[in-house]
């Protein structure tokens, strides 16, 4: 309890005749009421044999102070004052560091986490700055300023689109007659002409970018065919979303799908010839030196092939937009296009979903 | 049924009277490049209709040469862009390249012309 040591004495009876005095030394250092006994836990483990003494002046009845004493206290004051003044300084500026270290601790880990959803949205083919990392190879956006401006331009087609999608559910809410409504599909029929066009060029600047569908979600690259939707299987689903329909139209939509089902087909099994061409160029001659180079021109001119199947898959799909319209009324074709164009937005929001779900922490 | 003939080794000259005759003699015949993966495309387009066209095969040097002898003597000059390889001929006359015949197909107007030409039956 009572410090024995003699130098304590004065600073004890200093404390217990200006406790305010005490208090304000101590400055902002206190997060109690100001009650010195409270205030113990604040002060570390340098400043304990000073501290330990404030615990008694509370506690401490003491009797008046001796004028003598008060006196003689005075140069010691100042010492003690400006000791304890030092004292604090250096606790604030220790608390300072560690609240400065905290933060950056949590910048880091903030840090850490804004990397990651980086890296997932890269792999979900949205264009990011490319010059975040450099390590990052063969990602179309550092290089090719073909697949950069179609990247571009997909962000802006894919608002369009929603744009679009939005205008067409509300006429059809509302409504409006054919006339109006056939503006509203020819616009976004043309909508998807433009999409068809973009790829093209893209394909020009890097086609095993367009075949693997990279500015897509993840969730629509899982039903990717080359590079794109597969007509019939989009038939499929959209079928039952439009009717009622006639039994010649369903007739027509079925043969329709069935056609569809025998291009695609057929393309298929040429991308599984050009797959066996170019497997067999890139093998050959490799047990001979000095035939390498010859057998890497005839594999990249098969690649070029790739192109013209894009190409076609793409004419493909178009061929089959147009010919469902030509099947449908006004108002179908409308009921159609909102079908799937919504699709389309829920197959990209369950991407988002997925790659935003709750992980287990590691 | 035919299968894919090899192209004779000098083409435009020599074989071109070989290769307007089966045009004219076959109802559905593919003219393409050999080795061409978008040949093949349209020859298992038209197998999977039940049709087995045979294939007159063109060696690659001199694809330009026959598409032109092609579009002169039988296109009739007046079509859009001259003849795309792979050709594909129905009852004698040109109907075009892959592209056109999906087309066809897609809009369902190619079994109607190839049943007329007597490619197909039933």
């Amino acid at each position: 309890m009572n410090s024995a040591s003699p130098q304590f004495v004065s600073s004890r009876r200093m404390s217990v005749f200006d406790p305010i005095h005490q208090i304000s030394m101590w400055g902002e250092g206190f997060k109690s009421n100001g009650n010195l006994s409270a205030s113990m836990p604040l002060i570390d483990e340098a400043d304990m044999k000073l501290d330990s003494q404030s615990e008694d002046a509370s506690h401490g009845i003491l009797g008046a102070p001796n004028k003598y004493d008060q006196e003689a206290n005075k140069p010691t004051d100042k010492i003690q004052r400006r000791l304890a003044q030092n004292r604090e300084a250096a606790r604030k500026s220790r608390l300072r560091k560690k609240a400065y270290v905290q933060q950056l601790e949590s910048s880091r880990l903030k840090l850490m986490q804004l990397e990651q959803e980086l890296e997932r949205a890269r792999q979900q083919g949205m264009y990011i700055g490319g010059g975040l990392d450099s390590n990052h190879l063969g990602f179309a956006g550092s290089v090719n300023s073909g697949i950069t401006t179609f990247e571009m331009e997909y962000g802006h087609w894919v608002n369009e689109q929603n744009r679009q999608i939005t205008e067409l559910r509300t006429a059809l809410n509302a409504h409006i007659g054919d006339i109006e409504l056939r503006i509203l599909v020819d616009v976004m029929m043309n909508h998807y002409a433009e999409i068809f066009r973009m790829k093209s060029a893209a394909a020009k600047a890097d086609v095993f970018y367009v075949m693997s569908g990279m500015w897509k979600t993840t969730a629509e690259r899982f039903f990717l065919w080359i590079g794109g939707f597969r007509p019939s299987e989009l038939l499929k689903v959209l079928g039952p979303l439009i009717e009622p329909l006639t039994d010649q139209q369903r007739l027509d939509i079925y043969n329709l799908g069935q056609s569809c089902q025998q291009a695609e087909d057929a393309l298929s099994q040429g991308m599984d010839k050009l797959r066996q061409t170019l497997a067999d160029s890139v093998a050959a001659g490799q047990l001979m030196e000095g035939t390498y180079i010859p057998q890497m021109t005839s594999a990249m001119e098969n690649l070029e092939v790739l192109v013209s199947f894009v190409n076609q898959a793409d004419h493909l799909r178009q061929e089959t937009l147009q010919q469902m319209s030509r099947t449908l009324t006004i108002r179908q074709a409308a009921r159609c296009l909102l079908a799937l164009g919504e699709y389309f937005q829920r197959l990209r929001a369950l991407s988002s979903l997925w790659s935003n779900r709750p992980r287990e922490p590691a | 049924m035919h299968q894919a003939l090899p192209g004779s080794p000098s083409t435009a000259g020599g074989s071109g009277g070989i290769m307007f005759k089966m045009v004219s003699e076959n109802p559905v015949i593919v003219i393409g490049t050999r080795g061409c993966c978008m040949c093949h495309v349209v020859q298992k387009l038209l197998q999977g209709l039940g049709v087995n066209p045979p294939v007159y095969e063109v060696d690659e040097g001199d694809q330009s040469d026959v598409a032109q002898e092609l579009s002169r003597k039988i296109v009739g000059g007046g079509d859009d862009g001259g003849v795309q390889f792979p050709a594909v001929f129905v009852g004698g006359k040109y109907l075009g390249g892959l592209e056109k015949v999906m087309a066809k197909h897609i809009s369902g107007e190619l079994v109607p012309i190839l049943k007329d030409a007597g490619a197909l039956w039933l």
